[in-house]
Formats: structure tokens, C-alpha cells, sequence
């Protein structure tokens, strides 16, 4: 019989780190990483000579950025892996970090999301090179792809499209009081729905910015929370780790909720989690419709009613669960290497009542998710008694 | 007429035929566009297994949503992207040939036609698949 994570031996995120996630600017990757790293480690309480592997998630980034960061740290001789899996790297790197640490491989793993878009045009997909055709390859890009979603849904459930926008009044919300966050400014429902038009109902502000910027998290043992006097009011268990890759179902149109879906229900039953217990979710916005259907596909509520709950602040901070209280990718933004670990660095300040003026009051358990093209999902679970 | 995308479909012979899309179907029962033979996504069956097979570019509404910024500069917005499940199974993507810009209902009968987008140095007229929802008759 297989285990899971939570068969080997506990495994907690003991800090969190960042730098801003923010446009394109001449601030270099390692800048960026240092901050991130620096922030994680001071935030631990840890120096890095404490620290035996080190997992470098990146996507849009030249191979092997890992050591012209690290190496300012002090190059200690760890072992150094860098993670490319598309918008999930970071979310890949932390559950394989969590897995190292639980093994008893080691007792302290530091995961590094970093990421600048390239200045040369997007680094593309390998799905482009494979040979295979298709009808419209040049037309589809993913704000089309989810615009075709977001059609399918309100009709499917008679939800107006503009109320879908509310998404993104709320994550606008919560992004302008965290500080790392790439957007930080309250917006009402007629500045997102008045913005410039991408596709269907889409706007740019119902559409994630990609820019740059990084996200740390260490990951301990019991062993070195004791030897390393890591402060008692640190540590987040780690209780559920799951990822999926796509499958072929029955209706591939909803291929992304469904294996949101199949992802969240393994990680959950592996954390002996009800969706219904969690105060925090953190999930991958990158448009609006998106949170609308992972919020359903989760679990959270039943199929269709996501938005009527939405209007009724199920899903604010203070509210049933907080959905996105780091802002997500709309407003927190998507340098997508940092995307996923930053999730998790949030939900770790969450538990321990530390989100400053986002917190949710009395966070015990969060669930973050992230997708990345290919399709893969990642689903963790971080608690906190 | 000759087609700009020939590995993907037909042009049809005459004006009350419709294109048909160069699919494929394992011998599990799996139908697929386009053609490929690389190993069925479904079953990882691959040689003998894979066998061309052509679907009628014919079928009903998923979705669609009209594009009004585009970056790539060969292709200018507005058009109309439809999600479109063919009766023979697999759901395609394609361009709507006229741009709209009213919401086309799910479930809308939709066809493939040829639609002309350039010239061939030899002069020959050069078109490419799109749909359209199916006139009522």
C-alpha cells in the first residue's frame, strides 16, 4: 500500500519569504531570489548554513538560475534541483521538499520561486512543437481559452457575466493590503468591467498580470524545529500533498476543473479534511471564471452557485472561507515560478494570525492550488491547532 | 481552391458537401483530431492501432467568445473563437466566419465551411476552415 505524506513523519513550513511581485523592471533574478530567500530564512529565525537542499522553480527564466543566487548566501555545497512545470514549478518544488523532509532524507529544505519574463518574446510551449496540428493555434491564447470556459458556465448556469467580474473586485480587495502583491489597488465593479476588453467578457483586470518577482518558503523537520530553537509560534504542518496530471474525460471542455477536482478530493481525503473545513483557500485565478469553477469543482459549495455566494461574501476575508486573501494571481499577480510557493507562504502567515491587515480571523486550516499548462494540478493542505 | 491547412481537412468536392476533418480512431474505440501517430491518449496504443478517419465538420455549440485584443499581428481582432463537439466525438476549436458580436446560444448546429483568407503565387485562391451555425432550412 503507498503512503502519504502524512504516513512519514510530520513536516512543517517554519517561514516565508518575498519580493514584490511587480512589472518587468531592471531589477535582476538574483535580486529578486536573495530578497525572497533572505526574507524566509530571517522570518525562520534561521541562518542558510542550516539548510541541505535547496528546489529552484522557474519557467520563464535561463536554465540553472539557482547558483548565481544561492552562491550569495554563502555556497554551502547543498544539493541544488531546479523544478520547471509550468505556472505549478514552485507548487512541484514544495510538495517534492515537503517529501525529502518527511522521508527523514534531511531535516531542512528551503523551496525558491523566481522568475522575470524574458524581453525577447514568451519562451513558448513544447504543446506547439509537436507537430500536430491545429485549426486555430495562432488565435487561441489562454484568455481565449478561458473565455470559451467562462461562455460555457454562465450559460450552462444563467449567471451574469458581470457578476463573474465581482471575482475580481474582491481579490483587487484583498490585494491592496498585501504588500508583495503586483496590484494593490481597490477597484469597484465598474472600473474592472469598464477596463480594456481582452475576450468575451474578459477585461484586463479579470485577466492576471505576469510580471516578476520571488517566494520562499523553509520547510523543517520536528528534529530541526528543536535544534535549531525555531520559535514555537512558526510552525505550519504540512498535512496533505497531491498532484494530477490530465487525464481524458468524459467532457475534456472542463478538462482544468475536472482534474481540480480529482486533485483537491485526493488531497483532502489524505488530510482527513471536509471542504468544508477550510478557512483559507488560496486557488489559481488567473481569470475570473476560474475561482467561480475551482471553488464548485473543490467542493466549496454546490455546482452553479458559486457566484450567488460570492455576492453574498462567502468567499471574503471574515467571510464562510476566505478565497484568495493574498489577492491571488489578479491582484498578487503571476510571475508564475513564485506563483505556487507564494501561495503557500501565505496561507502559512494566515494560520499563524501574521496576514497583517488581510487576516482572516482564526485561520486553522488552508488548502492552496495551483494549475499549470500541460495540464497539472498541485493541492496541498497546511493546519495549524 | 486549395486548402491552407491540407493535413487537417478536405476541401469539399462541390457546394452541398461539407469539409471533413482528418481525424483518427484507436482500435479501443477512441476518436481523435487531428490524425496522429505518435500513441492513443487514451489507451497508448500505437501502429496498426491508429487509423485515419474522417469526421464531418458538422456539430453543436460548446462555447465561443469574441477576441478583442489580439497580439499576434497576422490576424486582427475582432473575430469569434468557437468550442465546437462534432457529432463523431471530439470537440474542436476553430474561427467563427463571420465576426458578431451577440452571444451565440450553446447547443447551436454548427457546420464547417472553406472560407477564402489569401491568394497562391500561381493565383489559385487559398481558403481555410471555419464554422458556421447552420442555416435553418
Amino acid at each position: 500500500m503507498p503512503k502519504t505524506l502524512k504516513d512519514l513523519r510530520p513536516v512543517y513550513v517554519v517561514g516565508a519569504g518575498y519580493h514584490r511581485y511587480q512589472p518587468l523592471s531592471e531589477t535582476t533574478f538574483v535580486t529578486l531570489g536573495l530578497a525572497a530567500v533572505r526574507g524566509a530564512l530571517a522570518d525562520a529565525g534561521i541562518e542558510f548554513p542550516a539548510v541541505e537542499s535547496a528546489f529552484v522553480a522557474t519557467a520563464l527564466l535561463p536554465m540553472a538560475p539557482g547558483r548565481p543566487i544561492l552562491r550569495h548566501l554563502g555556497a554551502s555545497g547543498i544539493e541544488l534541483i531546479h523544478i520547471e512545470n509550468a505556472s505549478a514549478s514552485s507548487s512541484a518544488a514544495f510538495r517534492k521538499a515537503c517529501i525529502e523532509v518527511a522521508s527523514g532524507l534531511v531535516d531542512v529544505a528551503l523551496v525558491l520561486g523566481v522568475d522575470k519574463p524574458p524581453t525577447s518574446g514568451p519562451r513558448g510551449r513544447a504543446e506547439a512543437k509537436t507537430g500536430i496540428g491545429n485549426l486555430a493555434d495562432d488565435a487561441i491564447v489562454p484568455f481565449t481559452h478561458f473565455a470559451l470556459l467562462a461562455d460555457q458556465y454562465t450559460q450552462r448556469w444563467g449567471v451574469d457575466p458581470n457578476d463573474v467580474a465581482r471575482v475580481a473586485v474582491k481579490n483587487h480587495a484583498n490585494g491592496a493590503k498585501n504588500p508583495n502583491a503586483h496590484r494593490q489597488q481597490v477597484r469597484t465593479l465598474e472600473e474592472i468591467l469598464g477596463g480594456r476588453p481582452v475576450a468575451g467578457n474578459f477585461t484586463t483586470l479579470q485577466c492576471t498580470p505576469v510580471g516578476e518577482g520571488a517566494a520562499a518558503v523553509v520547510v523543517a523537520s520536528e528534529d530541526a524545529i528543536r535544534r535549531l530553537n525555531i520559535s514555537g509560534d512558526k510552525p505550519v504542518r504540512v498535512t496533505g500533498s497531491a498532484s494530477r496530471s490530465q487525464r481524458v474525460y468524459d467532457d475534456n471542455t472542463t478538462f482544468d476543473a475536472n482534474l481540480t477536482s480529482e486533485t483537491t478530493e485526493i488531497c483532502l481525503r489524505e488530510a482527513g479534511l471536509r471542504p468544508d473545513q477550510l478557512d483559507i483557500v488560496e486557488l489559481h485565478d488567473a481569470f475570473t471564471v476560474e475561482e467561480v469553477q475551482y471553488v464548485e469543482a473543490m467542493g466549496l459549495c454546490a455546482p452553479g452557485r458559486a457566484v450567488p455566494m460570492l455576492k453574498e461574501g462567502a468567499w471574503d476575508v471574515g467571510g464562510r472561507c476566505a478565497v484568495n486573501p493574498s489577492g491571488g494571481l489578479i491582484a498578487m499577480g503571476h510571475p508564475i515560478g513564485p506563483t505556487g510557493v507564494g501561495q503557500i507562504g501565505e496561507i502559512a502567515l494566515q494560520l499563524r494570525g501574521a496576514a497583517g491587515a488581510r487576516q482572516h480571523k482564526g485561520a486553522k486550516t488552508g488548502l492552496a492550488h495551483m494549475v499549470g499548462v500541460g495540464a497539472v494540478c498541485y493541492v496541498h493542505t497546511l493546519q495549524r491547532d | 481552391m486549395r486548402a491552407l491547412k491540407p493535413d487537417l481537412y478536405t476541401v469539399p468536392q462541390g457546394p452541398s458537401t461539407i469539409p471533413q476533418l482528418h481525424g483518427g480512431r484507436c482500435r479501443c474505440g477512441y476518436v481523435f483530431f487531428p490524425m496522429q501517430a505518435y500513441g492513443c491518449e487514451k489507451c497508448g496504443a500505437t501502429g496498426d492501432a491508429l487509423a485515419a478517419a474522417a469526421l464531418d465538420a458538422r456539430g453543436t455549440l460548446v462555447a465561443s467568445a469574441r477576441v478583442l485584443l489580439h497580439a499576434a499581428k497576422d490576424r486582427t481582432a475582432p473575430f469569434v473563437v468557437v468550442s465546437i463537439k462534432l457529432d463523431d466525438g471530439p470537440v474542436v476549436r476553430s474561427l467563427l466566419a463571420q465576426d458578431r458580436a451577440d452571444r451565440l446560444p450553446i447547443g447551436t448546429r454548427m457546420q464547417g465551411l472553406l472560407a477564402e483568407v489569401g491568394r497562391a503565387d500561381d493565383g489559385e485562391t487559398v481558403a481555410d476552415l471555419r464554422f458556421a451555425p447552420v442555416q435553418p432550412a
